[in-house]
Order: structure tokens, then C-alpha cells, then sequence
């Protein structure tokens, strides 16, 4: 009986220690020290946060900053090595939606945490995307100001289009066949904080009518392409001499990169050209 | 014994049997002949299973055909047909494929009675000499030998052969039939033959059958089948009938036009 | 033991041997290629270090599911060259792998995928497959006989039916079920899922055990439908078992790995020109040629423009159709 009386107190002091030191290992293990990164705009989003150390490789298309382009590749944004991958040992991997889904399963099954982040719907989703991944590596607070001064801006910018009429936009992302973006893509934003109207913003789907477009009216058109097809398409458009944007000369080109996979501060950057290519009429004198 | 019971089929108005009523004794030489259309094939076919009897039935030795088992009537039965497509087997290979009938159960490779019997069915036709060579590569007269060899190691009581020498060289024509012959003769063989030559039928068939738009016009003996009104009646063009001067069997003669028309000046 | 059965026994061995080799070529080679002795020392002495777990959990399961589908399309391919006797059939022609990308891109769209969690996609696919298989089956049969030229027409109608309502899916869908889309249907031996990966394999090897009743009626049927009843195979019967069992291993190869084309073509004219056509070691034989030739193509997909990685099928297109019409013009036979 009395060796139970001295066991069961030193039992129950080693569990408790033990659980006290695991808290803490665990603790100590829980900012992430080695990332990789399956989309650039997440490896631009780690040097925003200030996180780039924990960078240990990235895609092909990761090239901004330049930095990020000396590190180690483990592929592209659809077709990842998963043999590289394991191999550089990380403790969190970022994949968005474009990641193949089968490959981020394995990944898990082998013990690798996989945050996904699926393309954001439009910006209030970007941000909440920014501040997540600003928890998950520890830099909660440098999210928060990045963010709160995003936020700032994009208010500013919405302030100066108030009472400013409408123009209507089409967006086009695709040529054969006409394909552009409704309420539920990312790009739709863009056009509706500038102070414009996106004619298809009630699609039902992508592929969009050119005659609607005629019928409608448009009144700008920003095509958000890249390569030959750009110069094609603006050609195609200047044969409605009687659509509006083309007889205003409203047709405007960004490059598909800055918009798609955008981070809260190339978002405003974006947004900011968006404005001046709508409101010609402000006459602004920064960029 | 194959007994056909007024057996009604076929595929449509222009290829149909009617009424058929037919027996075959063992051991016999059995001839079916006619004229295009008339049904021989369409015989063929019902006697082989391939083509269901709308009426009748097809008895072989008191079995209903289409009630016996189909290994069972492959070993019974063993056809000869015009067309078979070999690709790239070689001869050996060819012949010991009509050893499927005979598996037993599980069994997966040929025993050394079916190697034996296949051997001795090409040494019996004379094509034990090409049997390594490909099936491509052989004459028209040795790939009819070869395709009898093969029947012939199905170890059937019934031999049916359609059209065999239609398109062989008079060599290739007596020699296929005398190698027939000799297997009626010497292994009591049940052979029926679906002939077009009129003279081959009447030389070596012991019975006839003539069919005509789809029924038996005539059967029995060479001699009373190959009556020149009978011929003309069916065929429908002018012959004569002599006697074959060394078998004395039935011999039919064609007449051109232009003869007819010189006798007729006379 | 006749000399067909001993060169029978060699040439299965000597296939078993390169599939082995093969399949361990496969196990060292890859972004980080590892030396046969490491391979060994790595799984007998080291479990849990980063290469084990490179071998193990990257590696071996696309060998083993390039095996299953590999082996499992080169048998589809026999049976169905054998029962067509035409030489340009193979398992896609059937219009059963149009259906079951139709099944897995709708099952995209409409967002069922969380239904089954993993296993959504396959079964997506594998109904998708199912409903061609007996559309084609339905149409073709009449008054109990199954017509076989009418297969072949039905199948690639329906193919070309699938592709047109595929790319109608694809025009109303949203860019990241697109992507789904097109990627399931490039075609990838990456399945994270055990479970199917084993199943594909039991499926795999018990078509082949199956396929093994039918050899006498496959050798016959060489000759012809008509001749091979008059050799006593029950035609109708065979036809119909042997094309629900092609069309059963397609269906199940292409929901779980997706579109791998060529290899139920190429497979078995290969075997036919190298080792024969008796259906006894066709079969088999086919089977592990095309195996190992899955394999082979899925370790090059992986090591030629490393770190990424090429579809499969892009491999088993270019290498399989250069290499067949080299054996082609060599050998100067004629195809099936």
C-alpha cells in the first residue's frame, strides 16, 4: 500500500510534465520554418508579410520579386513535383485550387500540412486569404497592417468615383470563345470599386455573347489577356464602329498577371490603374 | 443418320426453305445441288446450326440438333466452308484448333492423342508436308486440303463441305474429291457435299438432292436426278444428258446459243 | 512438354523478368534517383527517413497501380481485338472511357465532389462508364444475338457524343473546375487513395484469372464467328460475357487513372508480332508487357523534363505509336 501512495503522486507528476514540455515543444513548432509555396501570388504575399526566410521553394511562375526567383523550384502551378517536395522536407505547404487535388492528398497522407487557398471570390475574401496565411506563420500583426492600410486605400479610391457615372464594362478573358467574368469572379470587383458597371456581372456563365455586348453597349473594354490573341481581339472590336467603346477608343489591355493572382497591395496598385482607365475625367496627378 | 423434318426457315422471302424433308443414311456420299438461290447454303446453315427453323426439326440420329449440347454437335458434325479467315495462323496451329470440341474440362494444352490425331487427318490428306508453314502462304488446293484435314481432326460422323472445289483447278478438283472418297470408303464418313459442278456431283455422289426456290425438286440416284427435262425445268437452260464413257454415270452437256440457233435453222 | 508449351514457359518468365526489372528501374529513378543498393538498404535497415518515404509512399504506389491499369487495358485490348478481328480496336474505341469522363466531369460541376470524399471522381466515373457499357449493349442486341459490327459503330458514336457534351461542361464551368476537369482526364497514375489503388489491382488480376475460361472460345473465334460455332463455342454466350468482362476492366482503369490511350492498342499487336496469337499466352502475356509498359512510360513522364512532370498518356502516345510502327515496318508482317 505504501509504495502505491509514492507511485501514483510521481505517475501523475510525469504525465503532467510531460504534457507541459510536449505543450511547449509543440508550441515552439507551431510557426512554420520551412514553406513552400504553390502559386506566386502566395510567395509575393510572404515577402509582404515579411516571411520570406521560411521560404524553401516555390513554382517557375514565382518571379516577384526577384528574390523569389533564385529560390528552388519545385515545378509549375499545375504540375508539382512531389518528389522534390517531400525530399526539401517542409513543415507547410500553400496550394491554391489550381493545385491538383490528388497530389495535395498525398501530401497529407505522407504528414505534410497543406493550407489551400482557393482563388478569392473578390476582396473582402482576398483579405480575409491574407490574414490567414498571417496567422499561420506567425505574422499576424504585419497582416493586419498591410491589410488595414489596403483598406484605407481602396476607400479613398472608391471615395473619388462617388457621384462619377457609370461607365459600362465588359471584361473580356477569353477569345475563342468570348469568355468573361460575372459577379462571382474575382475580376468583377476590380470594375465595381472603380465606379463601373460589368455588363455581365448577372451571367449565367463564362461564355458571353459578342452581340450582347453590341446590344448593351459597352462602353469600355478591358481585355485581360496576353500574347498575340490581345492584338487579334482588339482588331475584331474596331469593326463596331457603332459600339461605344470603339468609337470613344475605350479599349484598354492589363496584363492577365497583375489581376489574377493579386495580393492586397498589387490589388490596389490594380485598382488604382482601373480608375484612371474608367474616370479619364479625374484628372489625377499621382500614377 | 441425319433426318431433316419438313423444316421451314430462313432469312427472308428470297433465301427461304420450305417444307424440307430430307434423310441422310451413314456412310453415305450425299450431293445437294441447285441453282443460285435455290437454298443450298441456307440448307447448310440449318443443318450447322446457325440458322433457327421457324417449322421442324433436324434430327441426328434421333437427337434434336438444337437440344444437344454444342461441344457435343461439333464432335458429331465437322464443316468445310468457302471462307474462313486464317490471318497469321500456320498450318499445325490451324488443325489442332479443331481439337476445342474434344477438351476435357480444365484441360490447357493439347494431349498427345490430339497432336497425334491432327498429324495423321493431315497425313491422310496429303498436307502433313506444309504443316509448319503459314496459312497465307499455301496454295488454294492445298488450303482446301489443309481445311478437310482439319474437319477431319474434329473426328466427326458427319463430314458437310460447301462449294469445295469451285474455284480449284481440275488437278486440285480430283484430287479433293478422291480424298473424300477414300475417307467415305475407308472410314465410313458421312459426307454431304453442296456442289454447283453438275458432272463432279454425278460422278462421285452415291444420292442427289436438287433443290429448287427453296424446296427438294428431285432426290435420289445420280442416273434419275440428272434427267436433262428435270435439269431444264429447273436451271432453266437447254443441256443434253449423256453417259460418261468410262463410269457410265450421268453426264451433262451445255449448249451454247449460237448452237441452239444453228440447230433450230436446220 | 511440347515445344510450344516450353517456349510458352520461357517467354512468360523472361517478361516476368522485365517487368521486375522495370519495376525496380522505376523504385530508383526520379527527381532523386537512388542506387539499388541504397534502394535496398533504404527499405530493409531505414523506415521513416525522408527516402523511405519517397520510395514507399510516391513511388511504389504508382508502380503498382501502372501494373494494374497497365495490365488491365492490354487485357480489355485482347478481348476486344479478338472479338472485333479488327486490328484498330482498343478499349477507348468502345466509347466506355468518353462516359466515364462525362460521369467525372459532371460529378466536378455539380460539386458532388465531397459526397465520397476521395472516392467520388472514380465512382463518378465508373457509373459514367457503366451507362455506356449497357446503352452500347442495349442497342446492339437484338433477338439474343449480340451484333458485333454494331458495337464497334455504337461505341465511337458515343465517344464522339461524350467529347461534345464534355466541352459543353467545360464551356459553363468555372476555371477551377476546369482545371479539375482536364486534369483528370491527362490521365495520372498519382492515386492517394490505398484503397482504390488495391482495388484496381484485385479488379486487374482477377480479369486476367477470368479471362482464362475464354481462351479456347478467343482462339476460335480467330477463325470467324461462324466457324467458331461450328467448333462448338457457344458464340452468343462468349460474345456477351467477354465484352462485359473488356468492358469492366476499362471502365474501372479509366475512372481510376483517367484517359491512358495506346496502351490497349499497341500492347497486344506487340505480343501478337514478338510472341503469337494463341490466345494461352496472348493473354498473360499481354498482360505484363503491358505492365511494364505503363510503367516504363509513367518513370519517363516523371524523369524527362523534372522537376515537372508530363501526363502519362502523352508519354504512352508518342512512344508506344513510334515504336509500333517501327516494329511494323521491320518486321514486315501483316497486323492481326
Amino acid at each position: 500500500m505504501r509504495k502505491i501512495r509514492i507511485l501514483l503522486p510521481v505517475f501523475f507528476a510525469t504525465i503532467i510534465l510531460w504534457r507541459v514540455f510536449s505543450y511547449d515543444a509543440c508550441a515552439s513548432q507551431s510557426l512554420p520554418k520551412r514553406i513552400v509555396s504553390l502559386a506566386p501570388s502566395m510567395t509575393e504575399e510572404l515577402y509582404l508579410l515579411g516571411a520570406e526566410d521560411s521560404l524553401i521553394a516555390n513554382t517557375t511562375y514565382c518571379v516577384t520579386p526577384p528574390a523569389a526567383g533564385a529560390k528552388e523550384k519545385i515545378g509549375d502551378i499545375t504540375r508539382i513535383n512531389l518528389e522534390k517536395i517531400v525530399s526539401l522536407k517542409p513543415d507547410l505547404v500553400l496550394a491554391t485550387s489550381l493545385t491538383n487535388s490528388k497530389a495535395i492528398q498525398k501530401l497529407k497522407n505522407l504528414g505534410i500540412e497543406v493550407m489551400i487557398f482557393p482563388a478569392p471570390k473578390n476582396y473582402a475574401y482576398l483579405c480575409d486569404q491574407f490574414l490567414g496565411l498571417g496567422k499561420a506563420v506567425g505574422k499576424e500583426a504585419q497582416a493586419k497592417a498591410i491589410i488595414a492600410e489596403s483598406k484605407e486605400r481602396v476607400v479613398a479610391i472608391k471615395a473619388e468615383t462617388v457621384g462619377l457615372a457609370k461607365p459600362k464594362v465588359f471584361i473580356e478573358i477569353g477569345a475563342k470563345p468570348l469568355f468573361t467574368a460575372n459577379k462571382d469572379y474575382f475580376i468583377n470587383d476590380f470594375v465595381e470599386l472603380a465606379g463601373g458597371v460589368n455588363i455581365a456581372q448577372d451571367a449565367k456563365v463564362g461564355t458571353y455573347s459578342r452581340e450582347e455586348v453590341l446590344r448593351k453597349n459597352a462602353d469600355v473594354i478591358i481585355i485581360v489577356m496576353m500574347g498575340t490573341a490581345v492584338e487579334k481581339e482588339k482588331e475584331v472590336w474596331q469593326k463596331f464602329k457603332d459600339l461605344n467603346a470603339v468609337r470613344a477608343n475605350r479599349i484598354y489591355v492589363i496584363d492577365s498577371r497583375k489581376v489574377c493572382s493579386p495580393t492586397p497591395v498589387t490589388f490596389v496598385e490594380t485598382l488604382n490603374e482601373i480608375v484612371s482607365l474608367l474616370h479619364p475625367e479625374l484628372s489625377r496627378g499621382k500614377q | 443418320m441425319l433426318e431433316i423434318k419438313d423444316l421451314t426457315c430462313g432469312y427472308d422471302k428470297r433465301f427461304h426453305l420450305d417444307g424440307i424433308n430430307l434423310a441422310i443414311k451413314e456412310g453415305g456420299f450425299f450431293g445437294i445441288i441447285g441453282p443460285n438461290g435455290s437454298g443450298k447454303t441456307t440448307l447448310l446453315r440449318a443443318i450447322t446450326r446457325v440458322l433457327k427453323p421457324e417449322k421442324g426439326e433436324i434430327l441426328l440420329d434421333g437427337k434434336d440438333i438444337w437440344r444437344m449440347d454444342f461441344k457435343e454437335l461439333a464432335r458429331t458434325i465437322a464443316v468445310v466452308s468457302q471462307n474462313v479467315s486464317t490471318d497469321d495462323l500456320n498450318v499445325k496451329e490451324f488443325v489442332l484448333l479443331s481439337r476445342i470440341p474434344h477438351y476435357r474440362g480444365l484441360q490447357f494444352l493439347e494431349t498427345k492423342r490430339d497432336e497425334e490425331i491432327a498429324d495423321n487427318a493431315m497425313i491422310l490428306t496429303d498436307s502433313i508436308r506444309f504443316k509448319d508453314r503459314s496459312m497465307s502462304e499455301i496454295s488454294g488446293g492445298e488450303r482446301q486440303l489443309v481445311l478437310i484435314a482439319r474437319a477431319l481432326a474434329q473426328e466427326p460422323k458427319f463430314l458437310l463441305l460447301d462449294e469445295p472445289t469451285s474455284h480449284l483447278d481440275i488437278t486440285h478438283q480430283v484430287r479433293v474429291l478422291d480424298l473424300l472418297k477414300k475417307l467415305n470408303r475407308e472410314l465410313s464418313l458421312t459426307v454431304i457435299i453442296v456442289m454447283h459442278d453438275l458432272n463432279l456431283a454425278s460422278e462421285y455422289c452415291d444420292r442427289l438432292a436438287l433443290l429448287s426456290g427453296g424446296t427438294i425438286y428431285k432426290e435420289g440416284i445420280p442416273k434419275d436426278v440428272l434427267d436433262y427435262r428435270t435439269i431444264e425445268e429447273v436451271y432453266k437452260t437447254v443441256v443434253v444428258v449423256e453417259k460418261n464413257p468410262v463410269s457410265l454415270k450421268p453426264y451433262i452437256l451445255l449448249i451454247s446459243g449460237e448452237e441452239r440457233q444453228r440447230r433450230r435453222k436446220k | 512438354m511440347s515445344k510450344a508449351t516450353i517456349r510458352w514457359t520461357a517467354q512468360i518468365l523472361i517478361l516476368i523478368g522485365m517487368l521486375l526489372a522495370i519495376a525496380a528501374l522505376s523504385l530508383c529513378l526520379g527527381s532523386t534517383t537512388l542506387s539499388i543498393r541504397k534502394a535496398i538498404d533504404v527499405i530493409f535497415i531505414r523506415p521513416g527517413a525522408t527516402e523511405y518515404n519517397i520510395l514507399f509512399q510516391i513511388r511504389l504506389p504508382r508502380i503498382i497501380l501502372g501494373l494494374a491499369i497497365g495490365g488491365a487495358l492490354s487485357l480489355a485490348g485482347v478481348i476486344l481485338q479478338g472479338l472485333f478481328r479488327n486490328p484498330l480496336v482498343e478499349p477507348y474505341t468502345m466509347g466506355i472511357s468518353g462516359g466515364a469522363a462525362l460521369g467525372v466531369s459532371l460529378a466536378i460541376v455539380l460539386k458532388l465532389c465531397r459526397s465520397m470524399g476521395l472516392l467520388t471522381l472514380p465512382f463518378a466515373g465508373f457509373v459514367g462508364s457503366g451507362i455506356v457499357i449497357m446503352l452500347i449493349y442495349f442497342i446492339n442486341i437484338r433477338r439474343r444475338a449480340l451484333k458485333i459490327q454494331g458495337l464497334l459503330l455504337t461505341g465511337v458514336m458515343i465517344s464522339f457524343i461524350s467529347s461534345s457534351l464534355i466541352m459543353l461542361v467545360m464551356a459553363v464551368s468555372r476555371a477551377e473546375d476546369l482545371h479539375g476537369i482536364v486534369f483528370w482526364i491527362m490521365g495520372s497514375l498519382e492515386e492517394p487513395s490505398w484503397f482504390l489503388i488495391k482495388l484496381m489491382l484485385f479488379v486487374s488480376l482477377a480479369g486476367l484469372v477470368l479471362s482464362y475460361i475464354f481462351w479456347k472460345d478467343l482462339n476460335a473465334l480467330r477463325l470467324g464467328e461462324e466457324e467458331a460455332a461450328h467448333l462448338g463455342i457457344n458464340t452468343e454466350r462468349v460474345k456477351r460475357m467477354l465484352f462485359i468482362l473488356a468492358s469492366l476492366l476499362t471502365g474501372c482503369a479509366v475512372s481510376v487513372g483517367g484517359i491512358i490511350g495506346f496502351v490497349g492498342l499497341i500492347v497486344p499487336h506487340l505480343v501478337r508480332m514478338f510472341i503469337g496469337s494463341d490466345h494461352r499466352i496472348l493473354l498473360v502475356g499481354s498482360f505484363l508487357c503491358g505492365a511494364g509498359f505503363l510503367i516504363s512510360c509513367d518513370t519517363l513522364a516523371r524523369i524527362i523534363v523534372a522537376p515537372s512532370e508530363l501526363p502519362v498518356g502523352v508519354i504512352t502516345g508518342i512512344l508506344g505509336g513510334t515504336f509500333f510502327i517501327y516494329a511494323l515496318t521491320r518486321r514486315g508482317k501483316q497486323v492481326a
